[in-house]
C-alpha cells in the first residue's frame, strides 16, 4: 500500500476530531444519567482520542516535507538563478566604476601628481 | 548605399531596440514587495506546533495535579515548525529575488564617473572633446540599458513561468500546515480544555466562587485560542491572495507592459496591504 500523503493524514485527523467530539458531546449531554465510573471512563477515552488526533495533525505537518520537496528544490534553483542574474547586472555598474578609477589613475600618473596617484589607487582598491 | 542612409538605418535600429527593450516593470517589483511584506507576517504569528505541544503537556500536568518531572517530548512538533519555516523561507527567498531583478534601478547604469574621468583627465597627446565624450556616453548608456533590459525581461519571464507551479504548491503546503494542521491542533486543545473544565464547573463539592472562577478561566482560554485561530485564518487569506497575484502575473507574462496586468497587480498589492493590517489587529 502506498504511503499516506500529508493531505490524507490531515483529513484522517479531521475525522478523528469529529468522532472524539461526538463522544465528548455524548458525555456532556448525558452527564446526569452516567455513573461516576462511566463518566471517568468516557472522559479518559475522550482525552486519549484527542491526544491521538493532535499527533495526527503533527504527523501530517511533517509529511508535508515529502510532498513539498520537489517544489522546494525547483524554487530554490530559480531563486539561485535570479540572484546570479542580479549579481551579473550589478557587476556592469562596478565595471564602469572601476574603468573610471583606472582612467583617473592613468591621468594622475601622466600629470605626475603624486597625491592624485595615491587617491586614485585608494579608489581602486576600496 | 549613401553614407546618410547608413546613419538612418543605424538610428532606426537603435530606436527599435530601445522601444522593444526598455519596459517599465515597476508594477512587478511593487507586487513582489507587497508579497514579501505580507508573507513576512508569518514571523508575528503567536502560535506554533511546539508552543501548542508545550501547552497541551502543561494541561496534562495541571489535570493530574503534578508539578514534578514535567518534561515534555515535543521533538515531533519542533520538526513540524522547522518544516513549515523551510517552506516559508523558500517563498520569501523567491520574492526577494524577484524584487531585486525586476527593480528598474538595476540597469540604470551611471556613466558620469567615466565621462568625467575621460574629459577631465590628462592623457598626454590624446585630445578628448568633452561634447563628443558626453554624446557617446549617453548613447552607450541607452544602448547598454536596452540590451541589459531586454535580457533581464526575458529572464524574468522564464523565471516567473517556471516558478508559478512551485510557488502555488508551496503556498498551498504552507497553508495546509498553518490553517489545516496547526489550526486543527488548536481545535483539539479547545476540546481538551472543555473535557477538563466541564467536571470542575459542575463539581458541587466546590464553592460557587471556585466554580465561577473555573468557568471564567475556561472562557478566557477559549478566547485566546480563538484569537490564534483567527490569526491563522487571516494569514491564509494573505497566502491565497499572493497565489492569485502570482498566477495572474504568470498568465499575462507575455504582456508585461499591458495596463490590464498593471491594474491587476496593483489590486493584489493593495489587498495584501489591507490583509496584513487586518492580521496585526487580531
Amino acid at each position: 500500500m502506498a504511503n499516506l500523503t500529508a493531505e490524507q493524514v490531515k483529513r484522517l485527523a479531521d475525522n478523528f476530531m469529529l468522532m472524539a467530539n461526538a463522544l465528548g458531546d455524548y458525555r456532556y449531554n448525558n452527564i446526569d444519567s452516567l455513573t461516576d465510573e462511566e463518566n471517568i471512563k468516557i472522559k479518559g477515552i475522550h482525552n486519549q482520542q484527542l491526544a491521538q488526533t493532535t499527533e495526527l495533525y503533527t504527523k501530517s505537518a511533517i509529511l508535508v516535507l515529502e510532498d513539498a520537496q520537489d517544489a522546494l528544490k525547483k524554487i530554490d534553483k530559480i531563486t539561485a538563478e535570479s540572484q546570479e542574474l542580479y549579481k551579473k547586472l550589478t557587476n556592469v555598474q562596478s565595471i564602469l566604476d572601476r574603468a573610471s578609477s583606472v582612467l583617473n589613475l592613468a591621468s594622475a600618473i601622466l600629470a605626475l601628481d603624486v597625491s592624485a596617484v595615491t587617491r586614485s589607487i585608494q579608489e581602486l582598491v576600496s | 548605399m549613401p553614407q546618410y542612409h547608413v546613419k538612418y538605418v543605424f538610428l532606426f535600429l537603435c530606436c527599435s531596440l530601445l522601444l522593444s527593450s526598455c519596459v517599465n516593470i515597476k508594477h512587478v517589483t511593487e507586487f513582489s514587495k507587497s508579497a514579501i511584506d505580507s508573507i513576512e507576517t508569518f514571523e508575528t504569528l503567536s502560535s506554533s506546533f511546539n508552543q501548542t505541544c508545550l501547552e497541551d503537556c502543561q494541561n496534562i500536568n495541571i489535570a493530574a495535579l503534578n508539578i514534578h518531572q514535567t518534561d515534555c517530548d515535543c521533538s515531533q512538533n519542533e520538526e513540524a515548525d522547522r518544516i513549515t519555516a523551510l517552506i516559508y523561507h523558500g517563498l520569501q527567498g523567491y520574492f526577494y529575488a524577484l524584487t531585486n531583478i525586476s527593480d528598474n534601478q538595476l540597469t540604470n547604469y551611471q556613466t558620469d564617473g567615466l565621462t568625467n574621468a575621460i574629459t577631465s583627465g590628462n592623457f598626454g597627446s590624446i585630445q578628448v572633446k568633452e561634447a563628443n565624450v558626453k554624446s557617446y556616453s549617453n548613447i552607450i548608456t541607452l544602448v547598454g540599458r536596452a540590451f541589459t533590459d531586454g535580457y533581464r525581461r526575458n529572464k524574468i519571464k522564464t523565471y516567473v513561468l517556471n516558478a508559478n507551479q512551485p510557488v502555488q504548491d508551496l503556498l498551498h503546503f504552507l497553508d495546509l500546515n498553518l490553517t489545516g494542521n496547526l489550526k486543527g491542533k488548536l481545535e483539539v486543545q479547545k476540546s481538551t480544555l472543555k473535557n477538563y473544565y466541564f467536571d470542575l464547573v459542575r463539581d458541587k463539592k466546590l464553592s460557587t466562587y471556585e466554580r465561577t472562577k473555573f468557568a471564567e478561566d475556561y472562557f478566557k482560554r477559549m478566547q485566546e485560542i480563538e484569537r490564534q485561530q483567527n490569526e491563522l485564518e487571516a494569514y491564509s487569506k494573505i497566502l491565497s491572495t499572493i497565489a492569485e497575484g502570482h498566477a495572474s502575473l504568470s498568465a499575462e507574462i507575455e504582456h508585461l507592459n499591458d495596463n490590464k496586468l498593471k491594474v491587476a497587480l496593483a489590486k493584489y498589492g493593495s489587498q495584501l496591504k489591507m490583509l496584513s493590517t487586518d492580521l496585526f489587529k487580531k
